[in-house]
């Protein structure tokens, strides 16, 4: 089966075998290390990925599906200009990363749901932003810093 | 995992693909966040897939109202239901089923019509729908229609009405006779997020201008092998008035509701704890 579709801005056509999952797409056959295989059943959101503008799970999103459409790993936020996305400075000032394992998740998840606030024009408030990272499980438990640094994008 | 995949663009390709296969080990999906998680138990050496997530009708997608019902595409997305205004204003128990349900990443590419098909008793947005007396329509491979209450579409634990040749086009909910309503989605699980309920009670309630309920929609989820509608508390509230219903009305109300509740003891509650806890949410509805 054929596939074209844009990876962090650069359109791809890939062949793949039809029941391929998208985490392995990204990680096996692309080898962007950055998502992550954590429970694989969809509960941790370590690979976390956004597609057309929503964070979703690419353990559980078949890869024939991402035809046409616009996918974003945690490799893709990097530019020239700013080698870390704002959510990742802001991570790294909170100190809300210690094993790292969950971070690529709790970045795009973090950066799909302020991208839609500012758009909208909406401050979230704690509990909304709290709210937005309920499929990202981080087993450091440093689940405070990560709010803190996901809460401090809108300041 | 290793299956083959036939992508419909459109109605009569997704139609053709089902018609094809009938002598075939078939299965459909549109957002695939239970279905990838079976498959991965299970052999899938020779099953076809007909992936709905490329099928671009509207008529299964959109959330559009005429003057007597709202329609529901079977491929709307929990977060797309969400995002409705018409639906968060007239229907605060479907969107807080919808907003209830996994999470974000989920709620981003599960649609309706996989939470209903995939029958589980504790399917949030399911018994949200079977409160607001939600009919699902179905047509099938040879190109014949039909309507059926989504109560008795569902026919068991893990089975509905659906015969090999059918699948849900889109789901519709009666509009509201009355702008004075009371609704929503009570969720017990051990955790906010991505939990499966271990009891939940959904509830509709509309009243005219004095406050006299004129109908009610009551549903309990993960207390017995299918989402009962609870019709005897149902009728029992009709003709109330919801500022004057008394202590021993609220407890009346509470047991009518538990006698529809059959459950197991499971890995999530024992059969003691879930019954408890519907009868104290059933109660406490009229306060919140």
């Amino acid at each position: 089966m054929i596939l074209t579709f844009k990876i962090n801005g650069e359109w791809v056509t890939q062949e793949i075998k039809p029941s391929l999952l998208l985490i392995d797409l990204i990680r096996d056959v692309l080898q962007l290390k950055g998502t992550k295989p954590g429970c694989l059943e969809g509960e941790c959101g370590a690979c976390s990925v956004i597609v057309n503008g929503d964070a979703i799970n690419s353990c559980m999103y078949l890869a024939i599906n991402v035809d046409g459409k616009e996918v974003t790993t945690i490799e893709g936020l990097e530019n020239n200009e700013n080698p870390l996305h704002q959510v990742q400075e802001k991570m790294l000032e909170h100190g809300a990363v210690q094993c790292g394992f969950c971070s690529p998740g709790m970045v795009m998840t973090t950066k799909a749901y302020s991208d839609k606030c500012i758009a909208e024009g909406i401050t979230p408030t704690r509990e909304e932003v709290k709210k937005s990272l309920e499929g990202n499980l981080c087993r450091c438990t440093g689940y405070a810093k990560i709010i803190d640094a996901a809460e401090a994008v809108y300041k | 995992m290793n299956f083959d995949v036939i992508s419909p663009k459109t109605t009569p390709e997704l139609l053709n693909a089902i018609y094809d296969n009938q002598s075939k080990n078939f299965r459909i999906g549109a957002g695939f966040t239970d279905l990838i998680n079976q498959f991965k138990a299970q052999e899938t050496e020779g099953l076809i897939l007909i992936n709905l997530a490329q099928l671009t009708e509207v008529d299964f997608k959109k959330i559009s109202e005429n003057e007597i019902n709202f329609q529901i595409g079977a491929l709307t997305t929990a977060s797309e239901l969400i995002d409705n205004k018409s639906i968060k204003e007239n229907f605060p128990v479907l969107y807080q089923a919808a907003n209830k349900l996994a999470s974000t990443q989920i709620r981003n590419v599960a649609t309706v019509g996989g939470n209903i098909c995939n029958v589980s008793p504790s399917g949030d947005m399911t018994a949200a729908l079977i409160a607001l007396k939600a009919t699902c329509h179905i047509i099938d491979c040879d190109g014949n229609e039909r309507k059926e209450l989504l109560s008795s579409f569902i026919r068991g634990l893990k089975k509905t009405s659906l015969t090999k040749k059918e699948l849900i086009k889109n789901i519709t909910i009666p509009k509201n006779f009355s702008k004075n309503i009371k609704s929503g989605y009570e969720k017990v699980g051990s955790r906010k997020s991505m939990e499966i309920a271990i009891v939940s009670l959904a509830y509709h309630l509309q009243m005219d201008d004095k406050g006299v309920i004129t109908y009610a929609g009551v549903a309990c989820g993960a207390v017995a092998p299918t989402i009962p509608f609870t019709t005897s508390a149902c009728e029992f509230l009709t003709g109330k008035n919801i500022n004057d219903i008394s202590d021993s009305e609220k407890e009346e109300f509470a047991k009518r509701v538990l006698s529809y509740a059959n459950p197991i003891s499971d890995i999530r509650a024992s059969d003691w704890y879930r019954k408890e806890v519907l009868f104290n949410i059933s109660k406490t509805i009229f306060e919140r």
